[in-house]
């Protein structure tokens, strides 16, 4: 039985539905050029970009992950965001690849490494990360509406019409507005999703109280529960995987690149980035906290082995009623604002990058560019209806993540960092590094596979032993090395040979 | 060195509290002014391209 009352809280979710709704089509009419619609004519400043960037980055996807780590991991399943907050704070502070980034003036990050590397891996790169990033982003909504239907008791039947009405509503101010309604929506939202998780986290600090929730993790996990490093579930393997990982997305996950593309100037990213960093930290803790409180609180029975839907059940019958509808309006917020912002932001990709050979020889009008850009955002929202509301994904959801976000981000985060500091990176070592970086991650998922484990047992076992963080972490440092022989072993070209060897 | 994990995660959660709080309503008070600017230069610059035409 779910606290969520029709009348008050179903009022409070839809007035919010619709102040949302109204702001992001309202600023359509700003919309004049491309540039405009992917970067908001590069004048975004640092507190709406503070506000744009914590919004998109915090999903339900991200609460359920992070509310399922620390049910499983206790404080320790936290770690994570630590670790992110240190990235998003060292790149911010030296200005590490964004800097050189933003000034250089592109839109996306493969058409700053067609300057070195050439169009043929600007295409290649542009795949890899739209494939990766829809791939990706394809199972956001159905985790959003399992969210809905465990916290407010919807009956299940009515999940594929509410998502479906949710998504066509985010598309149609994505599809009008472009990056100027992402951003003014994300910052309502942002309002909205943090009164939302202050409350609901202080709810629970004095209902429930700090002593219970220490004590809880300390029985269930002990003193690994709040160090990672012992925790027999995670180790140091886990925390270098993650520092890889976040790092690489600091520096190359597109919604993020979008909002320093888009800012004033380099300045304005690099603050951007450092005044958002601690929030990577609440990302992951608060939602963390919400986790070990359904620990500390359901039976087991109740979680039935679902720990992904502890927490949502947990809040169903925790938050009372009024609170109810502003949880599910933050949650809403929260997810509104990723959908939106993923859907533009690989558009680009696909817009600026994949489309390049097709544009080369002519120059399309502005109105032909923004009307293909709006063609692709309807069609990226139609993939993620059918793929991942209306075809059941099978098998486990964490590792399908994991393995479409390192396909791209091993290799991006490697071309982006060599393309910034490396003259003599090339396109051999780009397009090594492309191949090996997608390569680890699938063949790893490929003999972890029931069939592989039936025919090929002992490397099945083997792959077992090596496990997903020692295999993420080889990713990283193979990708890393196949750029550095891939150039080395190409002759450099006659510039970089004068510069050579007058040097 | 139990204890010592535990009063990191005490403190990093009185911090996520306080820097919601806080930044919640700097960020709300100042991103106003950020959007209405951010839309005072995109129409000037749609008016002038108008002009221009």
């Amino acid at each position: 039985m779910t606290h969520f009352s029709w009348p008050l809280d179903g009022s409070i979710v839809g007035l919010y539905i619709l102040a949302t709704m109204v702001a992001g089509i309202m600023v359509r009419k700003y919309v004049g050029k491309v540039e405009h619609f992917l970067l908001a004519g590069r004048e975004m400043n640092i507190h709406l970009g503070i506000a744009s960037l914590a919004a998109t980055e915090f999903g339900i996807v991200t609460c359920m992950y992070a509310a399922q780590n620390g049910y499983e991991k206790g404080f320790a399943g936290a770690t994570p965001g630590i670790l992110y907050a240190l990235a998003m704070f060292f790149v911010g502070w030296t200005g590490f690849c964004i800097k050189p980034l933003r000034d250089s003036g592109v839109m996306t990050i493969p058409e700053l490494l067609d300057r070195q590397f050439g169009s043929r891996i600007r295409w290649m790169s542009g795949v890899v990360i739209v494939l990766g990033g829809l791939l990706n982003m394809g199972v956001f909504l159905r985790t959003g509406g399992d969210f809905l239907v465990s916290t407010c008791g919807f009956n299940p039947a009515y999940l594929e019409m509410t998502m479906t009405a949710l998504l066509v509503g985010v598309a149609a101010y994505t599809i009008l507005g472009g990056m100027l309604s992402v951003l003014v929506t994300d910052f309502l939202q942002f309002i909205v999703m943090s009164i939302g998780l202050i409350v609901v986290t202080a709810l629970i600090l004095s209902k429930i109280g700090w002593s219970t929730l220490v004590a809880t993790v300390d029985k269930h996990y002990g003193a690994g529960g709040f160090n990672p490093f012992i925790n027999p579930t995670m180790g140091w393997e886990y925390v270098l995987f993650n520092a890889m990982l976040n790092l690489a997305a600091v520096l190359t996950w597109q919604t993020i690149i979008q909002r320093v593309l888009a800012a004033k100037n380099s300045n304005a990213s690099r603050k951007i980035f450092t005044g958002t960093s601690f929030f990577f930290v609440c990302r992951f803790l608060i939602p963390g906290i919400w986790g070990i409180a359904a620990l500390a609180t359901l039976a087991p029975s109740v979680v039935g082995g679902k720990s992904l839907l502890a927490m949502p059940l947990f809040l169903g019958s925790f938050v009372p009623i009024g609170f109810m509808g502003l949880l599910i309006a933050a949650m809403l917020a929260a997810d509104m604002s990723t959908d939106s912002s993923y859907m533009l932001t690989w558009g680009s990709v696909i817009y600026n990058d994949i489309l390049a050979p097709f544009r080369r020889g002519q120059q399309w009008s502005e109105k032909r560019g923004l009307l293909w850009n709006r063609m692709i955002i309807a069609l990226i929202g139609i993939f993620l209806l059918f793929y991942g509301l209306w075809y059941k994904l099978e098998g486990d959801l964490w590792t399908y993540l994991g393995v479409t976000g390192t396909i791209y981000l091993s290799s991006m985060s490697v071309l982006l960092i060599a393309c910034c500091y490396w003259k003599r990176a090339n396109s051999w070592g780009a397009g090594a590094a492309i191949v090996i970086g997608a390569i680890v991650p699938t063949t790893y998922i490929a003999f972890t596979l029931p069939i592989c484990e039936e025919l090929l047992p002992g490397i099945a076992g083997l792959t077992k032993t090596i496990g997903p963080y020692y295999s993420g972490i080889a990713t990283y440092i193979l990708a890393a090395l196949a750029m550095i022989i891939g150039s080395l072993l190409k002759p450099p070209s006659k510039k970089i040979f004068e510069s050579e060897v007058s040097a | 060195m139990k204890t010592a994990w535990i009063g990191l995660w005490w403190f990093l959660t009185v911090a996520c509290m306080v820097w919601y709080s806080t930044v919640t309503i700097y960020v709300a008070i100042k991103g106003v002014s950020d959007i209405r600017q951010m839309l005072a230069h995109l129409g000037k610059q749609k008016e002038d391209a108008g002009k221009a035409q």
